[in-house]
């Protein structure tokens, strides 16, 4: 069957009243958690994993995770372009432009352009990854253990060299992760590694515990280190009233920057390079480039919104190519959907798409129906929305505690994981007070492991010959890719800009 | 999240962060080189990623202590912002205290959570208990009996029932 026919087939188990409920629950919950900051998709779904592993259906789960992702992303923008405080640090460039607008009193245009933008370029890419998953899936075949090791090392490479402020502290958030996949008995020998003799320590420690403990408990103690900082409720901008959304101008204006968004969004996600926060700040610097009016740059210029905006949707369907079709995540969201797969005992990678073909096109389908039910869903609503930025701070956030407790103890039902997630929200609040990235440290510890059995497997399978990884052309190419990933952000001075741009947006100068 | 961070963390404690590390680092670090010394070490062998992984641990944090000493010379002892650590060490005691009563008590589900909700609130507000205590134990009641209602008899999730007739 062609890619066509089968995502036909895809839209019939989609388009089923129970799916079209998932999809509608996860871009719901998604938008909700995307517009609350600090609590982004890969918690949501780590939250979630407990309860869809009760519901015990994989392709119900899955849509309503991409759409959780894809909510999560209009939720940030919203957030970026109201409050200035971007959720993640992919809808950076984002606030930079939207912000301002939304001062001058075009908040609604921000939104929209936001919103149809992410609109168009899922939709753009969706039909792309439709696509390329299967011509990618059979290359895939052909991949060895050795090849795995090396992507599975540039993944991590690019990604740690990406985000965050420096290449040291995202080496150690990194080494952090790496570590915590270490821990536990040794798949092939059945050896113990740094258990310090906790028997529940036995089994790993699991991707949720380190999520929560990253993410939901480490931001709110830092919220709570830093209360005299903040005020008890943000005061979003108000989006005006009224009926028009974009100009004629404004659509004009921003057709373009979507398209190119797009075309930077997708294969930057799709090469291991570290998920949306690349195109997206290259999107910018190349709208900021090539417009005409430049001055208008840092005063509300709609194409810092439309580029940066379509470039994130775009690189998330970028991701899930070499997720569905290699078993690599290459960011944390990603991460916790690998997990997610392992829990239903699937496995990401050439043979999901022979075993688990009719899962992947519906999740490709729901891709499109969650797109819709967005668009639908959030310009509408969007007064809706900007309410839940007015529930007061310490009811949202002792709420989210409750939520981390319940989520590590249902999945595990096991006290020392739930101090072990309160732990590691204590090292995650040092590391925000220090400028570490969290992400580097959930890649370290889905990868790392991976690489540890693709390591030893290929070694195995060359009788312990280490010349396995530069005789083989394509691992040497990926391991010279790995290391040219390293060096590239000193080369040019690129990227001094950029951190600029974001320092800028950081302590809210203009 | 990214809210205005006004203040860069002072070099005193990116300092600490970097000595902490180091030596969290060479501990781990000879433990896995002394398990290797037990079983063996062999490239293809249970011992190797360990040494590997906090082998790199040591050269990464030797390296931040590097940038850090720097930063040290370079800046000096400038006005050191000091976050609040009162509010936080106090959640994560009340957070530990959550888990051991909602393990080892008969309090139940509940009552332990709506405690701790009003607890945690207190402790993230900047407005006193008196303000918003009613306000804060309402939410609380019906997030906790929420939960556990939808968990125990829609999922089929048991949490603890303890002393309420649920």
């Amino acid at each position: 069957m062609n890619a066509f026919a089968d995502l036909i087939d895809g839209f019939g188990t989609v388009l089923t009243p129970q799916n079209l409920l998932y999809a509608a629950i996860g871009v719901t919950v998604g938008t909700l958690v995307g517009m609350l900051p600090g609590i982004g998709p890969a918690l949501t779904i780590a939250l979630l994993l407990p309860v869809a592993l009760e519901l015990d259906d994989p392709t119900g789960t899955l849509i309503m995770f991409a759409g959780i992702y894809y909510g999560a992303m209009y939720g940030g923008s919203t957030t970026s372009i109201l409050l200035n405080t971007p959720g993640e640090s992919a809808s950076v460039a984002t606030s930079i432009e939207g912000y301002q607008m939304a001062k001058r009193g075009r908040a609604r245009a921000a939104l929209a352009t936001a919103a149809i933008g992410s609109f168009v370029a899922a939709i753009i890419t969706t039909v792309l990854l439709t696509f390329v998953t299967e011509p990618m899936a059979r290359l895939a075949v052909s991949f060895r253990a050795s090849d795995y090791f090396a992507l599975a090392l540039l993944a991590m490479v690019t990604v740690t060299a990406v985000v965050g402020s420096s290449i040291v502290r995202g080496l150690m958030s990194l080494t952090f992760g790496l570590f915590l996949g270490v821990v536990g008995i040794d798949a092939l020998t059945g050896q113990a590694r740094f258990t310090f003799g906790v028997a529940s320590m036995l089994d790993g420690i699991d991707v949720v515990v380190v999520i929560v403990g990253l993410f939901a408990v480490g931001e709110t103690l830092f919220i709570a280190s830093r209360l005299r900082d903040l005020p008890e409720k943000a005061v979003p901008l108000e989006p005006a009233t009224g009926f028009a959304w974009l100009s004629r101008a404004d659509w004009s204006r921003s057709w373009r920057p979507w398209l190119r968004g797009t075309a930077l969004g997708f294969p930057f996600g799709a090469l291991p390079s570290g998920g949306a926060e690349l195109p997206t700040f290259l999107s910018y610097m190349y709208e900021k480039r090539r417009a005409r009016n430049k001055d208008e740059f840092g005063r509300g210029a709609i194409e810092g919104v439309a580029g940066p905006e379509a470039a994130n949707n775009a690189s998330f369907s970028g991701v899930l190519v070499p997720l569905l079709t290699l078993g690599i995540p290459t960011s944390a969201t990603a991460a916790v959907m690998l997990a997610a797969f392992s829990y239903f005992n699937l496995s990401p990678g050439p043979q999901l798409l022979q075993n688990q073909g009719t899962l992947v096109w519906a999740l490709i389908a729901s891709l499109f129906v969650g797109n819709v039910l967005l668009l639908a869903l959030n310009l509408p609503l969007i007064r809706l929305w900007v309410k839940v930025l007015r529930i007061p701070r310490p009811l949202l956030y002792s709420g989210i505690l409750v939520f981390a407790t319940l989520g590590v103890y249902a999945v595990s039902g096991n006290i020392v994981d739930v101090l072990l997630a309160y732990a590691i929200g204590l090292i995650a609040m040092l590391m925000r007070h220090l400028d570490f990235p969290v992400a580097p440290a959930i890649l370290g510890l889905i990868l790392g492991p991976l690489m540890e059995t693709q390591f030893r497997r290929a070694l195995l399978l060359a009788d312990g010959d280490l010349s396995i990884f530069v005789r083989r052309p394509l691992t040497l190419a990926l391991l010279l890719l790995a290391v040219a990933a390293l060096a590239l952000p000193h080369l040019p001075r690129l990227f001094r800009g950029r951190r600029a741009d974001r320092l800028a947006v950081v302590t809210g100068e203009d | 999240m990214t809210e205005p961070d006004r203040t860069e963390a002072s070099p005193l404690a990116g300092l600490a962060a970097g000595v902490v590390l180091v030596v969290a680092g060479v501990a781990l670090f000879t433990r896995a080189l002394v398990a290797g010394a037990e079983n063996g070490i062999t490239l293809g062998g249970p011992t190797t990623a360990p040494i590997v992984v906090t082998g790199l641990w040591v050269v990464v944090a030797v390296a931040y202590l590097g940038t850090q000493v720097a930063a040290w010379r370079r800046r000096g002892q400038g006005p050191i912002d000091r976050p609040a650590w009162r509010a936080p060490l106090l959640l994560l005691a009340l957070l530990v205290a959550y888990a051991v009563v909602l393990k080892y008590t008969a309090v139940g589900y509940v009552l332990a959570t709506l405690a701790f909700y009003v607890g945690a609130a207190q402790l993230l507000s900047t407005r006193p208990l008196r303000e918003v205590i009613v306000r804060d134990a309402i939410v609380g009641a019906v997030l906790a009996l929420g939960i556990y209602l939808a968990f125990t008899k829609l999922l089929g999730i048991v949490l603890p029932a303890g002393v309420l007739p649920l």
